[in-house]
């Protein structure tokens, strides 16, 4: 983190210094025969101050995730209904929702949501960091405004939205109808087929891009200017800075960014539940909300975590080489 | 000479229109952030028949205070509050105690096992929740802690914990080591030097690790609407989706509501904006 610049540690100065050979129980350890020193030399010289202070991390990933999650592998191989034990069948959930019509439609909708927003996202994000490294006033305050929509409830943006998108009093159609003329009469965004997606996606997309743009733009604030001063010596012009410059100088960044998106954006279930719960006709139905109404509606939790399952190889994939970018990312 | 001048005046000239630019498409995007909270607002102070009617579509008129009169007195709005306020205000103070130790051992302490435990919470920090959710579900109902804002509480370190460990971890990587082994060689022990010297160091590391944490417990939704069935134990985000009547008067304090939900997060980002949008970046990229 550039960020942080402790310019005059507030410490004791070091008079002491020439001692630093001497005995301290932290920083050398005094050669003791016997157990301590045998537990020091495997466990690593901070072993106790270590596993006391990873202890409560170490307990709740196990209990809240490590847990639950083999849980789930498990229930998704069981036939298991709200209030009933669960009787094992193998495969038999994974291989009955590869062959279901509904279940398919919803992973093509899932794929279309999230590859749909990341879409657009990325190209309003490079706009939006784009627009604020170019020579403009009040920076910072700019700035803070486009963030808000990552910041507020998100349960609240897609309210609002659904109050938007209004089929009767809704102030999309009352723009479109009577202040721009644009249409004769008002489109049910959320009601029909057609529309129904693009407008989830279009709520996905509000609440998103602000993060894709404060990342680009700390992505792009990193590059040394002197990287376009020699640039524009060389006679490149704006499109060929950007090529050459800035876009390799972001490129883990945006990496970064679009994976993050990608497991988020898949795994969304806040906008399209409240927006549309799926409807109209499954027309929006994606992963995570077809999870929460089999297990939740028809009460079939073993169906469920089969849905939420699915897709795991795939998550799986995303997860490890993100988490590597953002490993690479930290080492400096 | 003449020449530099023309070149030093075209020069200004597309400046001039690349500002012209830049500030056009701002205000594109500002607008098309802020309308839908300006538009939250306007709903929340108009009137029923005013909503009913299309008229002066984007001004109240009257002004009237009926939706929040409406949501104080005829719905548990308060209660919700209440709820919010506890299951945040604890989920953050959880999150970033265990958070900073650990993060902390993780990015400075020699021990077995760090690296293995370090990548284990960044992927933990990257599993979403829509793949725990059952399975809390189910433990969180054993241990008898269903339909309790306790079992909100017990279950949001499971995405706090990972997000504010991981964010600090960078914090303190981003201190310099030997501020900490001056200090001890100044006689400091090893949690002297974590409590007096790096700890006020990284403070603004905390700050905003605990308002994400404090902004993702407000915000949470799913494991909010699965684990709680009792009305009054419903936190904000849930309530206000149970305000969806399909009928138009509902709208008025629906949004009323929603900018009260939104105000504390808002307010503390605007109040601490700049700790916020470095915590941002700071959590997912290389600052």
């Amino acid at each position: 983190m550039a960020t942080l610049h402790p310019s005059s540690p507030p410490l004791p100065s070091g008079e002491r210094v020439g001692v630093r050979g001497a005995y301290h129980p932290e920083v050398s350890p005094r050669p003791r025969a016997g157990l301590e020193h045998t537990l020091r030399r495997v466990l690593g010289p901070d072993y106790r101050m270590g596993f006391l202070f990873v202890a409560p991390i170490v307990v709740l990933v196990l209990a809240l995730v490590a847990y639950p999650f083999c849980y789930a592998v498990y229930l998704s191989l069981t036939r298991k209904y709200v209030g009933m034990p669960p009787v094992f069948v193998g495969l038999e959930n994974y291989v009955r929702l590869t062959y279901d019509g509904f279940f398919q439609r919803a992973v093509i909708n899932s794929f279309v949501f999230t590859f749909g927003s990341v879409a657009i996202k990325t190209v309003l994000g490079m706009g939006m960091a784009l627009v604020l490294t170019s020579r403009i006033r009040f920076r910072s305050f700019w700035t803070g405004v486009l963030l808000i929509p990552w910041v507020a409830p998100t349960v609240v943006s897609a309210l609002n939205f659904l109050w938007i998108y209004d089929y009767s009093l809704g102030v999309l159609n009352y723009l479109l109808v009577h202040v721009f003329g644009v249409l004769k009469q008002g489109v049910g965004w959320l009601s029909e087929p057609g529309t129904a997606m693009a407008s989830v996606i279009g709520v996905n997309v509000w609440r998103g891009f602000p993060f894709f743009g404060i990342s680009f733009l700390a992505g792009m604030k990193a590059i040394p200017g002197e990287l376009y001063e020699a640039a524009a010596v060389d006679g490149a012009t704006v499109l060929q800075r950007f090529r050459y410059v800035t876009l390799p100088g972001i490129r883990n960044i945006v990496m970064i960014v679009l994976l993050l998106s990608t497991i988020w954006t898949f795994n969304d279930f806040a906008i399209v539940y409240i927006l549309t719960k799926g409807g109209p006709g499954g027309a929006t139905m994606v992963l995570p909300v077809l999870t929460y109404e089999i297990a939740f509606g028809a009460q079939r939790l073993g169906e469920a975590i089969a849905v939420a399952l699915y897709m795991l190889p795939a998550l799986a994939f995303v997860i490890i080489v993100l988490s590597n970018y953002m490993r690479k990312g930290r080492v400096r | 000479m003449g020449s530099a001048l023309v070149r030093r005046r075209s020069t200004v000239r597309i400046e001039r229109t690349q500002s012209a630019v830049s500030y056009a498409i701002l205000l594109a995007f500002a607008l098309f952030v802020i309308f839908p909270f300006y538009w939250m607002i306007v709903t929340s102070f108009k009137g029923e028949t005013q909503m009913r009617s299309l008229v002066s579509m984007f001004w109240p008129s009257p002004f009237v205070s009926e939706n929040y009169d409406h949501l104080f007195a005829k719905t548990e709005f308060v209660s919700w509050y209440g709820n919010s306020i506890i299951v945040a205000v604890s989920s953050t103070f959880l999150a970033t105690a265990v958070g900073t130790l650990g993060a902390y051992a993780l990015a400075r302490l020699k021990f077995l096992g760090r690296a293995f435990m370090a990548s284990t919470v960044l992927i933990t920090y990257l599993v979403p929740p829509s793949i725990l959710f059952i399975p809390l579900y189910a433990q969180i109902r054993n241990l008898g802690m269903a339909d309790s804002l306790t079992g909100l509480i017990a279950a949001y370190p499971s995405f706090t914990v990972p997000f504010v460990t991981w964010l600090l971890m960078g914090y303190f990587e981003s201190i310099p080591v030997e501020l900490e082994e001056s200090a001890m060689i100044d006689g400091a022990t090893r949690f002297g030097a974590f409590r007096r010297v790096i700890l006020p160091l990284a403070a603004p590391g905390l700050l905003a690790s605990a308002l994400y944490a404090f902004t993702q417990a407000w915000n949470e939704f799913l494991y909010a609407l699965v684990f709680i069935t009792n009305v009054r134990l419903r936190t904000l985000p849930v309530g206000l989706s149970t305000f969806i009547t399909g009928d138009v008067y509902g709208w008025g304090y629906l949004m009323a509501g929603a900018v009260l939900t939104t105000v504390p997060v808002i307010a503390a980002y605007i109040y601490l904006q700049k700790y916020m949008v470095e915590g941002l970046t700071a959590g997912s990229v290389k600052g």
